[in-house]
């Protein structure tokens, strides 16, 4: 049996930590190995991005039959959008390890680091929706294990909590997999999961489809989360330990976004386009409403919680948008704002490492001891509020711009993205980083040269893609174009 | 000269405002690097950029209609391509002289001005940063690709008046700032979203909007020209949005002089010459806009009026002529404002600079009416400062007096009566202002009997280049009864609007008139204040020295309401009402579970398994009733 390169990228990681899992080796030992794994893997991404062909849609194709009395399949495959999320993905985390690097963490958060990776690749890259399930439920447990073991405050409350409401969302989900795959069964004899057969299901009513749309909704409504959902977030962020707060806050969050594109939007289409309004009108609610929220936080990771809210309820609006603009700049948005998003939180991390947790106003004066981390944070922050010349502005330009094209209202109402998270990003930074106030910062310690070149690194990329977003942006257009055309049918050049 | 170049008169100050950022942080981590290597970086990149500007000026004298670099597809989405380009036209080399030249005039007085200062390189990284910005703004070939010039200095101003960050009071009117200028920044994006939907695609640089304007249906073209203009409020500090300005005096001298004097804040008046093709086509918006240039110029002078903090007086006298512009630029004479941009430019750093220096003398004094008799003391800066007197107050034949006075002159021949009005009337208030501030701070007695600092060469001389520009710049646009050739006219020919005929006595009497208003200023301000005597204690208060209580308004109004909703948002919705269903709901089915079976142990296993359970049940109906 010949091994695919998406095999090699979701697998190697899951082997790597098995085997460590069973090697004596200490806590160093495994983080370096873990590093050079993430390494390895970020390369075989990269040569992906570089071999993606323009004119294709789905490629990097594997299929195996794997429980085949069902038909259920391995099937992988990589288009447009999820190889702008997994090049992110495979790029944030070894940065993230260059910051983690220091957390005297045991063993075990390393290959809970791993496996995490291994499950959100495997999700990202599936075709087959049971295969999808898999991996999107088998994400969940080192995160369960991360928070509960290495977290503060009230983690064990939060895991659960965290871990039954996702599980909730899923279970809706899962049963709507089911019921499409007797449907399908029903109409053409034979068993299967595959994403590419279940589009071809006619027989089932509007209603049926509704309920189901609402079913696969449920579970990446949660996940982003979509306002009423995301009570569970602010909670678990400031509870997290900085690596999982990291990867959930740049990557996990991401993937409930990516579903809705990968496997909603092609099976529904009608309700996709005939719900989209409501979820437009969710996305601009929750983005001023979190924004707003945000501001009189007194815990800086709540307040990014919220602040994180604020940009996927954009990014939700975005991709319901229904035209290129808005749905090119929702897929620009989760690459930027992982990027900007993760380094705060990683920069948040040795703050908290340094000095403990504190709130806001516990903090201040960080900025004349540790200078390299205060221009790092300013950068991230630029991001986020959207700046001209970094890639957050790209993102939210298009964005209006596509709800704009929907609706002349729903485009200036959004607009006011630039005003919301500049509101509280400032006044927090100048709070926490800037101003010199009683509070003892002595054990404050600059960046280290791992950190500086982990969050350097970074910020080039932020102001690369800010400044030519055309090159990170033309090969995943095409994939959007798809989408609209061929699946949607909203017509041409929307 | 090759158009290529223009992209390097940008990137040259850029690329030095990155090496000078990573020096500075390498000297405070790593190894001491000297002040002289910052200043010599420093400089030499707004020179090279005004050389490299002075060789697309003689190429455009010699002929050249225009030069236009496209070096890459910015965005490229569908058929809309928008192109990173410059354009080096007539308007946008005017500006890039001006600009670049006394850019690097500041940045030679900063090199003074900030010695021993900690954040020395800090200083010029930004400073060069800000100049890169600025250049951007005014090359873009496009209005998204000046809407990152744009926004980055704003970033840069942000920076600037928080230089001291370690005082809240700095950092607060940073932000203060930056969220003014965000909130004219959503008008310009919604400004731009409207143009990008209608013409964009058909191209986004200017000649393309240029061309197809016409395409646009006139009601959308007013909120385009309105829309755009909340941007121009915002960044030019008028009404409403003017506020942040004052506090911006935060900031060190050089940066009010180079920053918010001379340059970022006349990037509203390029905006709307810019896109002269768009308010041409809507006059009635043009009128809004003189209108706000008029009352801003009347209020901020009234409140100048009253302000002891030199530099405050300044910012208001900044807002003031701004708002002079805009009354030109408003009425469809473009070149006009900008000659009002370019006079302004020269007097106002010159003011700033001198009071800068003044400054450094009294050991960091900034109230007026705590300095007195500095004539003898500081002849030099006595004698810039009079000139820059002049020629603010409108006196010939110092700069400011040919610039005002044909923005009055275009006004009247408007028919613009209270325009007009108001411009004259703030135009003595202008005089009397500056010479009250003139004749408290360098006659009457010694205040202060202190040892004065010495100031550096690298301070004065800059002074004494902007004196000759304040004395003589108007003199490229004089009125036609003293010459046939207005130099700026010639130049700015596409600007110059509907042309105006005036006749040679017309001209006299105006010019005239505005002398003499100049003059009943000056002549109140002599008798009010050129032996002030300091014995008295000055009364401060009322509502014009508390500038209306505006911000206090603003804080009342808007800042508290949001915090207050945040809090309701956070603590009364999110944690009261959202979270309490979602837990009371998980409560009840452990509540339920308590009394069915034996649950009380939470373990996770048994959860697992009636979960399976009932999924398992539910798929079975799922399949067995709906499927069939």
């Amino acid at each position: 049996m010949d091994i695919g390169l998406l095999s090699f990228i979701i697998f190697l990681p899951l082997v790597i930590a098995f085997i460590l899992m069973v090697l004596p080796f200490g806590m160093k030992m495994t983080r370096n190995i873990a590093f050079v794994t993430t390494i390895v893997v970020f390369l075989l991404s990269l040569s992906i991005f570089f071999r993606f062909r323009l004119a294709d849609y789905m490629q990097f194709r594997e299929f195996h039959p794997w429980i085949t009395t069902y038909g259920i399949y391995y099937s992988l495959g990589v288009d447009g959008f999820s190889m702008i999320i997994l090049m992110l993905t495979t790029t944030l985390i070894p940065l993230g390890y260059l910051f983690l690097w220091k957390t005297k963490k045991s063993k075990g958060y390393w290959i809970s680091m791993l496996m995490i990776q291994a499950g959100v690749t495997g999700a990202l890259l599936s075709l087959d929706l049971i295969l999808f399930y898999f991996f999107w439920e088998s994400m969940l447990l080192p995160v369960f294990m991360i928070i509960g073991i290495y977290g503060t405050g009230n983690r064990i409350f939060s895991t659960l909590k965290i871990t039954i409401y996702t599980i909730m969302g899923s279970l809706f989900m899962f049963v709507s997999i089911l019921y499409l795959g007797v449907q399908f069964y029903n109409e053409f004899g034979v068993w299967s999961f595959q994403l590419s057969d279940l589009v071809q299901i006619t027989t089932m009513s509007r209603t049926q489809e509704t309920l189901l749309f609402f079913g696969f909704m449920a579970a990446f409504a949660i996940k982003i989360p979509i306002f009423p959902f995301h009570t569970w977030l602010m909670q678990t962020y400031s509870n997290s330990p900085t690596g999982g707060v990291f990867i959930l806050s740049s990557i996990m969050a991401k993937l409930g976004i990516y579903g809705i594109v990968r496997f909603v939007l092609p099976l529904f289409p009608h309700q996709y386009v005939e719900f989209a309004p409501y979820f437009v009108g969710l996305g601009i609610f929750g983005l001023i409403y979190f924004g707003i929220a945000a501001l009189m936080q007194q815990n800086i990771k709540r307040m990014f919680a919220y602040s994180s809210a604020s940009h996927l309820a954009f990014i939700t609006a975005g991709i319901f948008s229904l035209n290129a603009y808005g749905m090119t700049g929702a897929a620009f948005l989760i690459v930027a704002h992982a990027m900007a998003t993760g380094g705060l939180f990683l920069l948040t991390g040795t703050i908290e490492y340094d000095l403990g947790i504190r709130s806001i106003s516990g903090l201040g004066g960080i900025a004349k001891k540790a200078p390299l981390l205060t221009v790092a944070f300013a950068l991230m922050l630029l991001s986020i509020v959207g700046l001209p010349g970094t890639n957050g502005f790209v993102s939210e330009f298009l964005i209006v711009l596509g709800l704009f094209k929907y609706n002349h209202f729903a485009g200036i109402i959004s607009a006011t993205t630039v005003l919301v998270a500049a509101s509280f990003m400032f006044w927090m930074f100048q709070r926490a980083i800037l101003v010199r106030t009683d509070n003892d910062v002595s054990k404050m310690k600059d960046l280290d040269i791992k950190e500086v070149v982990g969050i350097f690194g970074l910020a080039l990329v932020i102001i690369a893609m800010g400044l030519y977003p055309h090159w990170f942006l033309y090969k995943i257009e095409p994939t959007i174009q798809h989408y609209l055309i061929d699946i949607l049918k909203v017509g041409v050049g929307s | 000269m090759s158009s290529y170049f223009l992209a390097w008169i940008v990137l040259i100050p850029l690329i030095s405002a990155a090496f000078l950022g990573i020096l500075y942080l390498y000297s405070i981590t790593v190894k001491k690097i000297s002040d002289k290597v910052f200043a010599t970086i420093a400089i030499t990149a707004p020179i090279l950029s005004f050389m490299l500007g002075v060789g697309f000026f003689l190429g455009l004298k010699n002929g050249a209609s225009e030069y236009i670099y496209e070096p890459y597809i910015w965005l490229g989405v569908n058929d809309y391509i928008i192109n990173m380009g410059f354009l080096g036209d007539k308007l946008s080399i005017f500006m890039v002289l001006f600009i670049t030249f006394i850019g690097s005039l500041i940045h030679i007085y900063a090199a003074g001005y900030m010695k021993g200062d900690d954040g020395y390189g800090k200083f010029f990284s930004y400073f060069n940063l800000f100049v890169a910005s600025m250049l951007l703004l005014v090359l873009a070939n496009s209005p998204i690709i000046m809407f990152i010039g744009w926004e980055s200095v704003g970033l840069c101003s942000y920076l600037l008046i928080g230089f001291y960050f370690t005082d809240p009071l700095n950092v607060v009117a940073g932000n203060k700032a930056f969220i003014a200028n965000r909130v004219g920044d959503l008008g310009f994006l919604i400004g731009l979203v409207y143009l990008f939907f209608y013409v964009g695609k058909l191209g986004f640089d200017y000649s393309a909007l240029e061309q197809y304007i016409d395409i646009v249906p006139n009601h959308i073209l007013v909120i385009i020209g309105s829309a755009l203009f909340v941007g121009a409020m915002g960044k030019s500090a008028q009404i409403p949005l003017y506020v942040w300005l004052p506090d911006a005096m935060a900031g060190p001298t050089p940066v009010s002089a180079l920053i918010h004097a001379a340059t970022m804040v006349t990037a509203g008046v390029y905006m709307v010459a810019r896109f002269h093709f768009l308010y041409d086509l809507i006059p009635n918006v043009g009128l809004f806009i003189a209108y706000i240039g008029a009352f801003s110029a009347l209020f901020a002078a009234v409140i100048a009026m009253k302000q002891s903090d030199i530099k405050k007086i300044l910012a208001y006298s900044t807002i003031s002529q701004l708002g002079y512009m805009f009354i030109a630029v408003g009425l469809g004479a473009y070149s006009t404002g900008l000659f009002h941009v370019f006079t302004h430019a020269f007097f106002k750093a010159l003011l700033f600079m001198g009071a800068g220096a003044i400054i450094i003398a009294l050991h960091h004094e900034q109230n007026i009416f705590k300095m007195g008799g500095l004539r003898k003391r500081l002849p030099l800066i006595y004698i810039v400062m009079l000139v820059a007197n002049l020629a603010i107050s409108g006196i010939p034949p110092f700069a400011g007096f040919f610039s005002k006075d044909e923005i009055l002159l275009k006004a009247y021949k408007h028919h613009e009566y209270l325009i007009y009005g108001i411009g004259l009337f703030t135009a003595a208030l202008t005089a009397y202002y500056m010479f009250r501030l003139f004749f408290v701070t360098f006659e009457g007695k010694n205040y202060t009997e202190k040892k004065l600092e010495p100031l550096s060469w690298s301070m004065k001389a800059p002074l004494v280049v902007l004196a000759f520009g304040a004395a003589f710049s108007g003199f490229v646009g004089l009125p036609k009864v003293f010459s046939n050739t207005n130099l700026i006219d010639t130049w700015l020919g596409n600007w110059s609007g509907v042309s105006i005929h005036a006749e040679h006595y017309e001209e006299i009497i105006f010019m005239g008139v505005s002398v003499i208003a100049g003059l009943i200023g000056i002549a109140v301000a002599y008798v009010k204040f050129f032996k002030y005597d300091f014995s008295q204690e000055l009364k401060e208060g009322g509502i014009v020295y508390n500038k209306f209580y505006i911000d206090e308004l603003i804080d009342f109004l808007i800042v508290r309401r949001v915090r207050s909703l945040s809090t309701f948002i956070s603590v009364v919705i999110d944690d009261g009402v959202i979270d309490k269903t979602v837990m009371s709901l998980s409560n009840g089915f452990i509540n339920l579970g308590r009394r069915v079976g034996r649950m009380q142990s939470a373990n996770t296993r048994m959860y697992a398994f009636f979960m399976l359970i009932g999924l398992s049940s539910f798929s079975l109906y799922l399949i067995f009733k709906l499927g069939q």
